[in-house]
């Protein structure tokens, strides 16, 4: 039973189309992922899925409610967190959840919450002493301090380092665990490929692709790539004259190698068979971001603006 | 009503946790007096002719001061931080509407203007020896209409400014010229009659004005309360039909 039903939703501010033609539904207890370049219209989808902005054209039901006709019951059974807000600087952890817990009908227990997103020890810090990771796990407490049926969480880690950002990973599986229906938007496509059971692929405010991750990636033959150093003399025409092998180069004495699934195989053989030793050997899969490149024609992110959103 | 009382608690408290606004309020007013009005403690001769002779002019000003250094220097601030850091636009995914948040700012703003009021004129009727407000209705409602004024004034700001920071810099640059005007360094009794005329119905002119006649014990003047009123009504319809929430 979907829980999300959105049908050509339409928005646009001024003359400028945020979002052209969106459809896709969410089905209770999956982590569904909202994946696009910045400005792809993401945010605007989710923020009409919320009620925060009118739709100018399409429908949006959210458990079977209308989310600016029904906002105060809407409000009540879904929990947000968005992408860059703060609270007062010297408000603290507990009084904040405090605060918003006072906001909702069903209330969650304020020290289960806490301990269950690693802030039990910051409970009387003021949010300005809270380091990146933290605010971001308050938010998400925030977001789940009302027992939300749905959590939609945007840019949850941004401005994360690494291990900030796989510790938030393990918490949005936990949420899921919960019972709770994650909507996760996101511009990074690691963080889709490992929470994401489906994600819609949305571009230029449409959808491009709705599909799981593994699915994504199977719709594109996207070519996986074999990385050595070989210790012996290696003519590359052995090499390029393999059939599964498409292409040959080599960056200083690393020799990569790129072809279809069975390139690997093929290579291998091919060196044991010559008695070429080699080393450093690596093998790269095809990635969402390769799937994302062949379905849309650009890269999700450009390179200089990695890790931060506008 | 329970989200409003909660927020009503929290915004108190990190009121009193910054120590800057805690002195806007209590300790300033009180060290004006004291700088200023313990040389003449106990007198009961008016010392110079002219609005700055006048015993009530010193306990008012410094209570407008307060009043305003509330309504045009910590309120837009806050408010313009809230939206700033998107905390109003967080409080639109709750059940609980960020209007709310902005009742509650100008609730504590405005408990914590009374609470600088109380403590002035316990100052000026103990450290100085001066009377309290002889005409006490009036006085409370030459307070209450000064402080709707001001704080309209306040809210329009917020309304206004594109930032906390350019809030930060409209409230000052308004709050001295209104300083001026309500007399606080030149006598308004020495100003040119149209700037005199010009700060009797400013907004911090009129509540200076108003509060000491209420304190000497006479009645205040109609026409300034009645121009605080409108200025209070007309900055709180632009307040909230200009006010942006993100």
């Amino acid at each position: 039973m979907p829980v999300i039903e959105v049908e050509h939703l339409h928005k646009r501010y001024g003359d400028k189309v945020a979002v052209d033609d969106v459809s896709f539904s969410v089905e209770q207890g999956e982590i569904f992922g909202v994946l696009g370049r910045n400005g792809a219209g993401k945010t605007t989808t989710v923020e009409c899925v919320q009620g925060l902005r009118r739709a100018d054209g399409g429908t949006v039901r959210v458990l079977g409610l209308d989310p600016i006709r029904d906002r105060t019951e809407v409000r009540q059974r879904v929990g947000a967190q968005l992408q860059e807000s703060q609270l007062p600087d010297k408000l603290r952890v507990r009084e904040a959840l405090d605060l918003y817990r006072s906001f909702y009908r069903n209330r969650a227990d304020i020290d289960e919450l806490l301990a269950d997103l690693g802030l039990a020890e910051q409970r009387n810090t003021a949010f300005h002493k809270l380091s990146g990771g933290q605010k971001q796990r308050l938010s998400v407490a925030l977001a789940l301090v009302g027992r939300p049926e749905i959590a939609i969480l945007d840019e949850l880690t941004t401005g994360l380092d690494p291990k900030g950002r796989r510790d938030t990973w393990d918490l949005v599986e936990r949420i899921r665990d919960r019972g709770v229906t994650v909507v996760l938007v996101t511009h990074f496509m690691a963080e889709a490929e490992r929470l994401c059971d489906r994600l819609a692929l949305i571009d230029a405010g449409r959808v491009v692709a709705i599909d799981t991750p593994a699915g994504l990636m199977s719709r594109v033959d996207a070519e996986h790539r074999v990385h050595f150093r070989p210790l012996d003399h290696l003519d590359d025409a052995l090499l390029s004259a393999l059939p599964e092998v498409s292409s040959v180069r080599r960056d200083g004495d690393e020799v990569t190698v790129t072809g279809p699934e069975e390139v690997l195989q093929a290579v291998l053989s091919a060196l044991t068979e010559r008695k070429i030793r080699y080393a450093g050997l690596r093998v790269e899969q095809p990635t969402l971001d390769d799937a994302f490149v062949s379905l849309t024609g650009h890269p999700a992110t450009p390179p200089a603006l990695d890790g931060r959103s506008s | 009503m329970n989200a409003l009382s909660k927020l009503v608690a929290v915004e108190a408290k990190l009121f009193l946790r910054e120590p800057v606004s805690l002195f806007f309020v209590f300790a300033l007013p009180l060290g004006l007096m004291l700088v200023f009005g313990l040389p003449q403690r106990g007198a009961t001769q008016e010392a110079t002719p002219g609005q700055h002779g006048e015993q009530t002019f010193l306990p008012s000003i410094a209570l407008s001061l307060t009043i305003g250094m509330l309504a045009l220097f910590t309120l837009p601030m806050a408010l313009g931080i809230y939206r700033e850091r998107k905390v109003l636009r967080r409080l639109a995914t709750t059940p609980v509407s960020p209007a709310l948040l902005l009742i509650a700012q100008v609730v504590v703003n405005l408990a914590m203007g009374v609470a600088g009021a109380v403590v002035t004129a316990v100052g000026v009727r103990f450290l100085l020896d001066q009377p309290a407000p002889a005409n006490l209705p009036g006085f409370v409602l030459a307070f209450l209409l000064g402080v709707a004024c001001l704080f309209a004034i306040g809210l329009l700001i917020a309304a206004l400014a594109p930032s906390a920071r350019s809030a930060q810099s409209i409230g000052p640059t308004l709050f001295f010229p209104l300083l001026f005007l309500a007399g606080a360094w030149l006598p308004r009794d020495q100003m040119p009659t149209v700037l005199a005329r010009i700060g009797e119905y400013s907004p911090l002119g009129a509540t200076v004005d108003t509060l000491s006649a209420a304190w000497a014990g006479q009645s205040p003047s109609v026409s300034q309360l009645l121009v605080l009123a409108g200025t209070a009504v007309l900055g709180c319809l632009l307040a909230t039909r200009l006010f942006r929430w993100e």
